[in-house]
């Protein structure tokens, strides 16, 4: 699906971090001994969408020209699995983490990119989202 | 099921209107019936006058901080209430959800710029104007004001006066659109819940009947109106006539000029938002597309601008990959496809051509139009000087800035007018000449923020003192001089 506006970005953002987060909380469950991280990942990335949020409703304006700004944006290019086999082995869930997160990476800066001049806190905010996540590997 | 019929708030109450006469509100985009909208009689004005008239005393003895938390909680529900109010006015003027979006925040930040009234309204003094006696300046609210609204933004335009009037001490009246009036519906359901004092604000639906008791009742000290030029005109000669104050914003045509050396792509998502956002139906909104230069430079600007005209997507609002929605009813495509008509028979030509539809959607076709595009539009022809708040944009050429200025000046609107070129002496010229109330360098859409005083000049705007800003503040106020010695 082609994000051409704004609210297209936002609800993206809501479904891939709410993805993200309950990928993590089910390999919580899965891997106790990485509970913590994993955890902590999942309630960062629903602030993360907080943020995205409480941004986009503070700078919003009426003189909207993000509308016309996101070509180029299409779903498709930052798909990724969130489903967990019961029997996979922790080096497969750190892959998976990994590719989920290059993904999500990708797609906020390439919206930072395409929205960078019109609301400046939101490029801003999308490249900071994508810095955190630079640290993110599950030990194997 | 039974259509909602809106009622009116008067006194802190919510009241049935009295009248058998009602509009249906349709949302554009669907056609679907949302509900209907009294057109109250002048005797429910009356009362609604009566109620604020009466509330007034206590209202203008509240101390201006305590006034001022009764907005800082209304900024709360708002907040609390962001996207309701947002799909509200998508549904009921067909906007995108974004645009509504943005018509929200710009509605609150108006009531936030009102709350700070204890620093605004402050007068000022000089001690020994004369030996052992001082004089000070206070400011005093008036009385009761009023606001006749539009329909292109039925959320926010009444949050243009009425956070500031309430602040300053006075009381207040919404006539809001009775083609657009659930915004102000569900806006009163907040104030209601903020617990302002009965009578401080009142909502009375209907047409020229109500908006006529506000420019005779001779209780209502001042009538703040967006609108039509010829309303604003009649508006401004009415209070004129019984002793009013006024703000009446009216009418457009504003120009972009293009200049040879304007960063043309960058330009381009402002100018396309400019002409096309909102679907046109905006007091700020491009109008006429002014390229300046060679046939080179104009063949670029004019080639991207229909490319990226052509590629909005239109539709229903609430749909997230819409661009653009419908104009706001069926005789307003039907008036602007006349307008068109009268363009093609004046000889512009139509190169982009929004009359062939193409919508993101099975959606009833009574109300949408895709973006138009003429070119070889000439200064003299209806499509260059006449508003036609609707997604057409007609593009002029000039051969050097002093004559786009000439053919700026030859239109009797001065609302806004913007120029995008990177030449710092280009742009001091035309910030300096031109005439409009409102200039954009290298800014599609001059925006009206709630701390700068906003209004037009010529034809767009009939008063002295603008919205918004330092200028509301003084509008809602009468200056009083007090000079003091102490035996």
């Amino acid at each position: 699906m082609k994000l051409n506006t704004m609210a297209a970005v936002m609800s993206f953002v809501t479904r891939i971090e709410e993805d993200a987060a309950s990928f993590y909380e089910e390999c919580a469950t899965q891997y106790p001994n990485m509970k913590d991280t994993l955890l902590s990942w999942s309630k960062e990335n629903r602030k993360f969408e907080k943020d995205v949020k409480r941004t986009y409703f503070g700078v919003i304006t009426d003189t909207l020209e993000s509308n016309y700004a996101f070509e180029g944006l299409d779903t498709d290019d930052y798909a990724f699995g969130t489903s967990l086999s019961t029997d996979a082995e922790p080096s497969d869930v750190a892959k998976q983490s990994q590719d989920m997160e290059e993904k999500i990476k990708g797609f906020y800066l390439r919206a930072a990119e395409l929205s960078e001049g019109l609301m400046a806190d939101i490029p801003r905010l999308f490249r900071k989202i994508a810095k955190k996540r630079e640290n993110r590997r599950i030990p194997v | 099921m039974a259509v909602k019929r809106l009622q009116n708030y008067i006194n802190g109450e919510w009241v049935d209107s009295t009248t058998d006469e009602f509009v249906e509100i349709i949302n554009p985009a669907r056609g679907e019936l949302l509900c209907e909208c009294p057109m109250s009689a002048k005797a429910e004005l009356d009362s609604a006058v009566q109620a604020a008239q009466e509330a007034y005393p206590d209202w203008r003895n509240t101390p201006a901080v305590a006034r001022a938390r009764y907005l800082h909680r209304l900024i709360e529900v708002m907040e609390d209430n962001f996207n309701e109010l947002s799909m509200v006015q998508t549904r009921e003027h067909g906007k995108t959800i974004d645009e509504s979006r943005g018509e929200t925040r710009r509605g609150i930040e108006m009531v936030e710029v009102a709350s700070g009234i204890p620093t605004s309204m402050q007068g000022f003094n000089l001690e020994d104007i004369a030996h052992g006696i001082d004089e000070y300046a206070i400011y005093q609210p008036l009385g009761v004001f009023s606001c006749i609204a539009p329909f292109n933004f039925p959320f926010m335009v009444p949050l243009w006066f009425l956070p500031f009037a309430i602040a300053c001490g006075n009381t207040f009246l919404v006539k809001p659109s009775p083609r657009a009036p659930m915004s102000q519906n569900k806006l009163f359901e907040m104030l209601d819940d903020v617990g302002l004092p009965p009578g401080v604000v009142n909502l009375v639906n209907g047409g020229a009947e109500v908006a006529d008791g506000c420019m005779e009742h001779p209780d209502m000290k001042g009538v703040t109106f967006v609108g039509s030029t010829p309303v604003a005109r009649h508006i401004y000669q009415k209070c004129g006539e019984t002793g009013k104050r006024v703000i009446a914003q009216a009418g457009a045509k504003n120009f972009i000029v293009i200049m040879p050396d304007a960063e043309i792509d960058k330009a381009m998502v402002s100018l396309i938002s400019s002409f096309f956002g909102n679907a046109g139906q905006r007091c700020l909104a491009g109008a006429n597309l002014l390229v300046v230069g060679d046939d080179k430079t104009y063949r670029n600007v004019v080639d991207k601008f229909v490319e990226a005209a052509a590629a909005i997507t239109v539709g229903d609002g609430l749909d997230e990959s819409v661009q653009m929605g419908p104009v706001q009813n069926a005789e307003s495509k039907q008036r602007i496809l006349k307008m068109m008509e009268k363009g093609l028979e004046e000889g512009a030509k139509l190169t982009l051509d929004g009359r062939k539809l193409k919508l993101v959607g099975d959606l009833p076709e009574d109300c949408f139009l895709n973006p138009s595009v003429f070119e070889n539009v000439t200064p003299e022809m209806s499509l260059a000087r006449d508003e036609i708040f609707g997604p057409v944009a007609s593009v002029l050429r000039a051969k050097d800035l002093n004559e786009a200025i000439d053919i700026i000046h030859g239109v009797p609107f001065a609302n806004s007018s913007a120029i995008f070129t990177n030449n710092g002496k280009w742009a001091r010229q035309f910030q300096h000449d031109v005439i409009a109330g409102n200039v954009g360098i290298n800014v599609g859409i001059v925006a009206p923020m709630a701390f700068f005083p906003f209004g037009g000049m010529k034809d767009s705007f009939f008063g002295v003192l603008h919205g918004q800003g330092r200028d509301v503040v003084r509008f809602f106020t009468e200056s009083k001089i007090v000079i003091t010695r102490w035996f």
